[in-house]
């Protein structure tokens, strides 16, 4: 939008040179100038000097503080047509007189004086004011030498036209000052406010500050009284004191704005601010007129600053610093321009370009903030977003960790209630079970005592077994748990003069759980019992081995063998053998002939 | 060293349970020689009073006992009478127990749960200067005790075991026979004995090292 007015601002002024029919409104550059004392109610006799507007008397009369009359003549041809006069610059408060009657007074002709110059004066003269042939307008200016005092050009002609004239630099002089001076205030105020609820963000302070300050300068464009200042000096030299502060905290905050802290020139900046205007307030009649002096070389670091934010700007790849950047160029490159016509280096155009641009400044700089502010809140809620994620995360975490840990408490409680039950079984049963062995083994030998005590010793070994998968199932292979089976038995055998030739193929790393490890045990164990007892054979081949998710165990003796068929034999044993087997989800394959060995070949699913 | 004899008379045995005292008599009697002499004590105390008459060549000690531990009665004898074999009594083979007696000093161990002509080739074993041992006692071995360095040859020194040490307590928990080793190691058997009885001296001497070893089976011990 801002820009859409800008556009329309442009175009008015590319249209101006063609819409100033001289036919139509005739422009009245020469004049008579005399100058008086403050209190003069009618204009000189004599002193009358011609002049050509637009006329600044401090050129001729550099001392002259006071009044000074300006008087015009024109031919009018036709009376009976009003015609509008417009006078575009008086500085500083002025009385309109045509052909001796008063047209306009300013509220206060002397100090504080009216600041009737931040407006052009727009009358419409018909009868009898207005005389057929000469018409004399004077001017009566009051003014003080250091504030650039005089009298602009005067246009008279077709009110319509003229008065087009006045609107157009009503908006240009005043309405654009003035919208420039609420922005600012807007803006500073509602940044303050960011500010005040947010102090860790100091660069919203630091612009909250420049644009109050900024529109505290901007008030110079819009008030005609200089209250709450007694003197045209008071009021110049506190607004000078404002552009410096205002320069200053736009400095600081460029310098914040690009994350830099230069402690010293910060220091400095402000001193001279705070200096400025304690001394306005205690010396406004030597500030005043020496505002040139002590404000303007502010220009210095404000262009600076704006340089270097256009530097870092250019280096630091960011929207708002860019956006920010160009609006601060165009309105940089006006204001250089309006300075030079301040300065009177180069002529003054009827459009003040730099008040028109002051409000991109505003803008721009009002984007970056809250673009800062949005990439915080951004932030905010990224993070946010991330802790609520990492929250997730860790909760599901602790859950499965807790309900690994349940499980793992659960199935280490009841590994400790086996064990418990087992180390029961082992001291209490286990013991008696031994004492008994012992005891009737040493009791008078007889076929009886003799029979228990095998049976006691089978019961005996079981219950090993029993011990030994509940005992090691935890920290074993299969390898490991068969090793003690092994070990014993084959002492056991070599007692018996039987030679045990045993492989083990692939159960390292491989597993079975604790009931079916029972039963393979049991399984060998049973083999190797009958074997012993009953076979009378010289050797025995044990072969277990793990392949394929198949476990085969294999038991074969060269000893006098059996009729499978015969279940008086050991038929009794290989049911056993069989329902073993069968527990364990596989298949027993008997291969026995009367005086040929016997071989037990088990084959069962193990994964 | 490894082929240092153990004599089986005087024999000492410390137990207090009367038909284990005699079913250990009659091992030893039928192991040695039938006139050995074999005195019991049922206590600590009757054993060490047993001990300042007369020295026993080998002493069989029960863990469980009225006035104390067999383990510490094991240890005071390894320091006031090194010269006695110590052998401790297990009674169904808690390998924790038999490990701490190992440690503080025992030279074997016998399981009662084992039949009578098994306790006698253990017997006849430690008499012949070895040691017998079991699978999980020497799965146990091998997580205690530091493998030396193949540079470090010497494989008498300091507790760490020989590579060969190692290859025989690898086959022993594997369940190999004493048998099956000699084959594979192309060692005689007996000198498999010697080794394992070389084996548990470094336990000891390890165990001396590292206190906390032993500290851990006296906390065993309850």
């Amino acid at each position: 939008m801002l820009l859409a007015l800008l556009a329309l601002l442009a175009g008015c002024a590319r249209q101006h040179p063609g819409a100033s029919p001289t036919t139509r409104v005739q422009t009245l550059q020469h004049a008579e100038a005399a100058p008086s004392g403050w209190d003069a109610t009618a204009p000189p006799v004599a002193g009358w000097v011609p002049v050509k507007l637009t006329d600044f008397w401090d050129k001729r009369w550099p001392r002259h503080n006071g009044v000074v009359w300006y008087r015009l003549h024109w031919n009018q041809a036709d009376p009976n047509a009003p015609i509008g006069l417009l006078l575009d610059y008086v500085c500083l408060a002025d009385e309109v007189w045509v052909n001796g009657s008063l047209l306009h007074r300013d509220p206060s002709l002397v100090e504080p004086l009216s600041r009737r110059w931040i407006t052009p004066q727009y009358f419409v003269l018909d009868q009898p004011l207005l005389h057929a042939g000469e018409n004399t307008l004077l001017v009566r200016v009051s003014g003080i030498a250091a504030y650039q005092p005089g009298l602009g050009v005067v246009r008279i002609g077709d009110p319509e036209t003229v008065q087009a004239i006045y609107r157009k630099g009503m908006f240009w002089r005043f309405d654009i000052h003035l919208f420039n001076f609420a922005i600012s205030a807007v803006l500073g105020v509602l940044f303050l406010m960011f500010w005040l609820l947010r102090r860790r963000e100091t660069v919203f302070g630091w612009y909250a500050l420049t644009t109050l300050l900024g529109a505290g300068y901007a008030w110079t464009f819009v008030t005609l009284s200089p209250w709450p200042f007694a003197t045209t000096d008071g009021w110049e030299s506190m607004n000078a004191a404002l552009y410096v502060a205002s320069t200053s905290t736009f400095c600081i905050f460029q310098l914040r704005f690009c994350e830099q802290r230069w402690q010293r020139t910060e220091t400095a900046l402000l001193l001279y601010s705070a200096a400025s205007l304690l001394a306005t307030l205690l010396a406004p009649h030597v500030m005043g007129p020496l505002r040139n002096v002590w404000a303007l070389p502010m220009i210095v670091p404000n262009y600076a600053a704006i340089m270097l934010f256009l530097w870092y700007a250019i280096r630091t790849p960011r929207a708002d610093l860019r956006v920010m950047a160009a609006c601060m160029l165009v309105p940089a490159l006006v204001s250089l321009a309006d300075l030079l016509v301040y300065l009177q280096i180069a002529s003054s155009s009827d459009y003040d370009i730099g008040a028109a641009t002051t409000p991109l400044t505003l803008v721009g700089m009002g984007f970056a903030v809250a673009w800062r502010f949005s990439a915080a809140m951004r932030r905010v809620e990224g993070f946010n977003a991330e802790l609520r994620h990492e929250v997730d995360v860790a909760t599901t975490q602790l859950s499965e960790t807790l309900s690994r840990e349940h499980t793992l408490a659960l199935s280490h409680t009841r590994i400790g209630e086996r064990l418990n039950l087992v180390r029961d079984l082992h001291d209490g049963f286990g013991g008696s079970l031994l004492g008994a062995i012992t005891s009737l083994e040493q009791s008078p030998p007889s076929p009886e005592a003799t029979r228990t005590v095998a049976t006691l010793k089978e019961l005996r070994d079981d219950l090993r077994l029993v011990i030994d998968t509940t005992t090691r199932e935890q920290d074993t292979d299969l390898a490991g748990l068969l090793a003690p089976l092994r070990h014993r038995w084959s002492q056991r055998l070599e007692t018996a003069g039987i030679d045990s030739f045993w492989r083990f193929d692939g159960l390292d790393d491989c597993r079975l759980d604790a009931a079916r490890s029972l039963d393979l045990l049991r399984f060998l164990q049973e083999a190797l019992t009958n074997v012993l007892k009953h076979s009378g054979a010289c050797r025995v081949d044990l072969l277990v081995r793990h392949a394929h998710e198949q476990l085969h165990a294999e038991v074969r003796d060269d000893g006098r063998g059996f009729d499978p068929a015969n279940l008086a034999s050991r038929g009794a044993g290989l049911a056993s053998l069989h329902s073993r087997a069968a527990r364990l989800g596989g298949r027993l394959a008997v291969q026995a002939a009367p005086g040929a060995g016997a071989a037990l070949q088990l084959d069962c699913p193990a994964p | 060293m490894r082929n240092m004899t153990v004599a089986l008379d005087p024999a000492l045995i410390v137990e207090d349970d009367v038909a284990t005292q005699q079913r250990l008599a009659r091992l030893l009697a039928t192991a040695a020689d039938s006139d050995t002499r074999i005195a019991v004590a049922s206590s600590v105390a009757e054993a060490k009073a047993h001990i300042a008459g007369r020295t026993p060549a080998i002493a069989l000690i029960d863990i469980g006992l009225p006035d104390g531990s067999g383990i510490d009665l094991i240890h005071w004898l390894r320091h006031r009478h090194p010269e006695a074999a110590t052998v401790v009594i297990s009674a169904w083979g808690n390998e924790e127990i038999v490990l701490a007696a190992l440690q503080a000093g025992a030279t074997g161990y016998l399981l009662k749960e084992r039949d009578d002509v098994e306790l006698q080739l253990a017997l006849q074993s430690i008499q012949r200067g070895g040691a017998p041992i079991d699978p999980f006692v020497a799965r146990r071995i091998l997580t205690l005790l530091p493998a030396a360095q193949p540079a470090a040859a010497a494989s008498d020194e300091g507790h760490a075991l020989s590579e060969r040490e190692t290859e025989i307590l690898r086959l022993v928990a594997r369940g190999y026979s004493n048998r099956e080793i000699a084959e594979l190691t192309a060692l005689s058997r007996f000198t498999i004995e010697g080794y394992t009885k070389a084996i548990y001296r470094k336990l000891a001497v390890g165990s001396r090292t590292a206190a906390v070893f032993e500290a851990k089976s006296r906390g065993l011990l309850r």
